[in-house]
């Protein structure tokens, strides 16, 4: 939290952006949904935070960008919502900042309730015309009222005190609108203050996950040939070396592929091709790293969504590069596969199609090094052949050098040559490489499970935005039974419609025709008797700690120790992990806790939308086996969402094969089963 | 149990910041222009709300629908809770009297009080349509470029506009993905099992401590997206161009200007003169 000045960092930016975007958000939802005006009491939060954290200039272009957003959808009052949100927000996170405590809050929001209210007051002195409108506007509401009241009897005094004292009030607006402006403006910052605070000490714990930092260039740029000699890295606050020694060359136009298990160091080793400086050890290179600089070194990370920084295909692929620079955008876009999309927005690509744009990206400024950091653990199986293609033909095309981590075997044999991080006392077991399983062909031959059906799903189609010009077919005519103690996977690739599937079959979202029946009764009125966890675990982790979380999700009593333990149990859990912080928990252990508070609601049967995203091989292996446990021990019904196959034909003897919103080839159609 | 009732499901989904599919010659106006246009309208809306200013925007705004072919889907479903407010605001409104005085055989009606209300509700619905109409017939992408574009003279005054329009970019590449994040966050939310609290102090403070859980994790879920998308930034070598293609007005757009000036600056001149129905009133 360093005070700096000039132009906004590329890390203030995202901020600035993201509390923007969550702001406008916000107001939004609190102009356009009745009765939901409250909730921008609570806007303020986010902008108090950014104010907290960084300079008054990062508040001002997050206010801009949020004003703006909210004026295209809501309008006026969207717009003002936002500048009310950030002129408390802001108050609220400077006095933090400052360490000063709930008196200075309320002394500054009296003064600023009062500047408020002048600025009020003048822009309806000078608006004249519009005031007198709303003014007589509303006296004929209260004229009327009166009119109404004056005919029922005995009350024509009451009627006549209330036009009467009306239009007094009205006499007095400039100070009638001053005190309320102070007002409002005191109690807001007071409620803003103190919502900030409890969000604030909830806050502490979350990780930096912030990787990346932008090299100091010097006169020459020039990744290539680097050599790393005995480089260690420890990251700060931690006892113990995320990488190294390890000494290793990356050589001019050599496809280089590094793997390792998780833990090893793999991205910690990007970071130090990037430019970070390692704790130990010598890094050496030619000239400097030149990090997205034309000709430097050039970083495609793992979260296909997150990277893409333009609204549009075209855009993303200049996005950054210097003004007036030209880049032949369609050659780009024909090299990585993806001719003829340049007009297209980006939010309706697949993430192998995402990935592909990353590479245009970082192809248009020609670096001489290519850091690849695992980009294809989170793209579906077709999307990760037509990335890898377009990766191992780089180096020929090209004069870079291609680094590329990966823990899939088959990926690290295109390779020129493999270097194999062995990490530093990793665990034995978490060595294993993932080897990409293919696809199995459909089934319906159910090892052993009852004939009870439970959910039931007859002609389901789905629509989405219905009968305006954006409707979008995402299911149609679904039909299959799942039945007590079945075990099915839903297999389809990005877009298929599959996560609808899922929360239609969860009861949360009701399809446009057709109905999912559970145990013969709609199951959208009976949200919470099929559990759903999704593939962002942590949206689905609401409370701060393991035990008020897994207590809250399963209806009982956080005090329950006895309950809280089972649960954790149930997913492979240590009992001891109950008052660990949800932020402090690996990505496989805050999927467990999902399901642990889940599965304590005993609930009919369990959908799962990707679970194995985002683990790595060690994690994968334990959650299946844990899958397949509760499957076969407790009976539970079990119906996993994947692009993915690796492992899962095991926990799930049935597959059903989604595309573009059908089954294909309809296997349980028939209805012939036994 | 959140049961969605028949009526719920009829109701049409709100899109955002996706504009109808077209090709007319609203949707291939210069973003810049139609903010512009936006923004004078509503200023001389707020200066001069009477009802020649308000019927002239009204038929801009429709001719405009009409070239751009929206479609009477793109409105969203009207509540009935707002039909019922606008019905006894109407109401009250009458009883107030008023002139005019029109004449119903027997009764005489003041209309007058109705008059002002019809006139500030014709005047939110036209200033709502007028928003709407830019976002129905403009690409996101477009928006950012045209502010830096229109802001370009502010830079004068060391006021960082090329920096708000990165930002408004990025923000708009962030908003649908929060929003796709709320949507999980609120499903999450609806699975739980309700409230257990007894007494009702019980159910309001629990109301609280579950707002602040799920701020809590709206904003720690903001805050990951931001630390990927600095790093994103990162790795570009920071901020430079935002698009790919040169924002700008063309011959169209001057044409366009010219019309929503004349047609405004006759209904202000009818307003100041000859029609004036917002001037003060006694």
């Amino acid at each position: 939290m360093t005070r700096r000045s000039g132009a906004l960092s590329p890390g203030e930016l995202a901020q600035a952006s993201v509390i923007a975007a969550l702001s406008a958000a916000t107001a939004i939802i609190a102009v356009v949904v009745p009765f939901a005006a409250g909730l921008s009491l609570l806007a303020t939060v986010p902008m108090g935070l950014l104010a907290y954290r960084y300079r008054l200039r990062v508040l001002l272009t997050a206010t801009v960008a949020g004003a703006i957003i909210a004026f295209l959808i809501a309008g006026l009052g969207g717009f003002m919502t936002v500048i009310n949100c950030a002129y408390i927000g802001g108050l609220t996170g400077i006095v933090k900042r400052r360490g000063r405590g709930t008196m200075t809050v309320f002394l500054s929001s009296l003064v600023a309730g009062a500047f408020f209210g002048v600025l009020v007051v003048t822009a309806l002195a000078v608006l004249v015309r519009l005031r007198h409108l709303i003014f007589e506007s509303v006296t004929a509401n209260i004229d009327g009222v009166a009119a109404i009241i004056a005919r029922v009897p005995n009350m024509q005094g009451f009627a006549e005190t209330l036009k009467r004292d009306f239009a007094t009030a009205l006499d007095y607006w400039p100070y009638l609108f001053f005190a309320s402006s102070v007002w409002s403006i005191a109690m807001v910052t007071l409620i803003g203050w103190w919502a900030l605070s409890r969000v604030m000490s909830r806050l502490l714990t979350i990780p930096d996950v912030h990787k990346l930092e932008s090299s100091a260039d010097g006169e020459t740029i020039a990744p290539v040939p680097t050599q790393l000699r005995d480089v260690r890295f420890r990251y700060p606050n931690s006892d113990h070396d995320a990488l190294g020694p390890v000494s290793l060359n990356v050589e001019p136009g050599e496809h280089l592929a590094v793997t390792g298990a998780n833990g090893s160091g793999k991205t910690t080793l990007m970071l130090m091709l990037s430019g970070r400086e390692p704790t130990a050890g010598t890094i050496e290179r030619p000239g400097s790293v030149g990090l997205g600089r034309p000709g430097g070194t050039a970083v495609i990370m793992q979260h296909p969504e997150s990277q893409v920084l333009g609204t549009r295909v075209a855009d993303d692929v200049v996005w950054g590069l210097p003004p007036g620079a030209t880049t032949d955008i369609p050659k780009l876009l024909g090299e990585v596969g993806l001719d003829g999309l340049a007009e297209r927005d980006t939010g309706g690509l697949s993430g192998g199609e995402l990935q592909r744009l990353a590479v245009a990206a970082a192809l248009a400024r020609e670096p001489s090094l290519l850091i690849a950091d695992e980009v294809t653990s989170m793209v579906d199986q077709d999307g990760r052949g037509a990335l890898m293609e377009v990766l191992s033909g780089l180096t020929k095309h090209h004069d870079m050098s291609l680094v590329h981590i990966t823990h899939y075997n088959d990926e690290a044999d295109v390779a020129d040559r493999t270097v194999n991080l062995t990490g530093n006392g990793g665990v034995a077991d978490n060595t294993e490489m993932v080897e990409t399983a293919s696809a199995p062909a459909a089934t319906v031959t159910a090892a052993h499970h009852s004939d009870k059906a439970l959910l039931e799903l007859k002609g389901v189609d789905h629509e989405y935005g219905s009968g305006t010009p954006w409707a979008a077919t995402a299911l149609r005519d679904i039909t299959f039974t799942v039945n007590e103690g079945d075990g099915l996977l839903i297999h389809g690739l990005n877009g298929s419609g599959k996560s609808t599937l899922a929360w239609i079959m969860a009861g949360l979202t009701v399809p446009t025709a057709g109905s999912c029946l559970l145990d013969g009764a709609p199951v959208s009125d009976q949200v919470g008797a099929v559990a759903i966890s999704f593939q962002a675990a942590r949206l689905q982790l609401m409370r701060g700690r393991v035990d008020l979380e897994i207590a809250s999700a399963a209806g009982f009593s956080p005090r329950d120790r006895r309950r809280v333990g089972k649960a954790l149990a149930t997913v492979g859990l240590d009992s001891g992990l109950a008052k660990r912080r949800i932020d402090q928990l690996s990505g496989g252990q805050m999927r467990r806790v999902v399901l642990a508070g889940l599965l304590a609601r005993e609930p009919r049967a369990l959908i799962l939308d990707e679970p194995l995203a985002g683990l790595d091989a060690a994690s994968q292996r334990g959650l299946l086996r844990l899958l397949g446990d509760l499957r076969r021990n407790s009976g539970l019904t079990l119906v996993i969402i994947s692009h993915d196959f690796s492992g899962l034909e095991e926990v799930c003897p049935r597959t059903l094969h989604l595309q573009d919103g059908v089954l294909a080839p309809a296997p349980t159609a028939a209805g012939g089963r036994s | 149990m959140t049961a969605p009732t028949a009526n719920q499901r009829q109701r049409r989904q709100v899109v955002l910041l996706r504009p109808v599919p077209g090709n007319s010659v609203v949707h291939r106006l210069w973003a810049g222009t139609k903010l512009l246009m936006v923004a004078a309208i509503g200023i001389l809306m707020t200066f001069y709300p009477g009802w020649v200013p308000i019927a002239a925007v009204a038929v801009l705004v429709l001719v405009a629908a009409r070239v751009a072919r929206i479609p009477r889907g793109v409105l969203p479903s009207i509540p009935g809770w707002l039909w019922i407010l606008v019905f006894f605001g109407g109401l009250t409104a009458t009883f107030a009297g008023g002139s005019p005085v029109i004449d119903f055989g027997s009764v005489e009606v003041g209309l007058g009080g109705l008059f002002k209300f019809l006139r500030i509700t014709a005047l939110s619905i036209v200033l709502l349509g007028l928003g709407a109409m830019v976002s129905w017939t403009t690409n996101v992408a477009e928006i950012a470029p045209a502010v830096a574009k229109l802001g370009r003279p502010l830079r004068a005054l060391r006021i960082p506009v090329d920096e708000w329009a990165v930002a408004l970019a990025l923000a708009l590449r962030a908003f649908p993905m929060l929003i796709d994040e709320f949507r999980v966050l609120y499903a999450a939310r609806r699975l739980r099992p309700k409230d257990v609290a007894s007494t009702r102090r019980g159910r309001f403070r629990n109301a609280w401590i579950e707002l602040i859980d799920l701020l809590a994790a709206a904003v720690v879920v903001a805050l990951r997206r931001a630390d990927e998308m600095g790093d994103a930034i990162t790795a570009r070598g920071g901020a430079g161009q935002i698009s790919a293609s040169p924002s700008g007005p063309k011959a169209i757009d001057w044409w366009a200007l010219a019309i929503v000036i004349v047609v405004c600056g006759t209904a202000l001149a009818l307003e100041l003169t000859i029609l004036g129905t917002s001037g003060v009133t006694g």
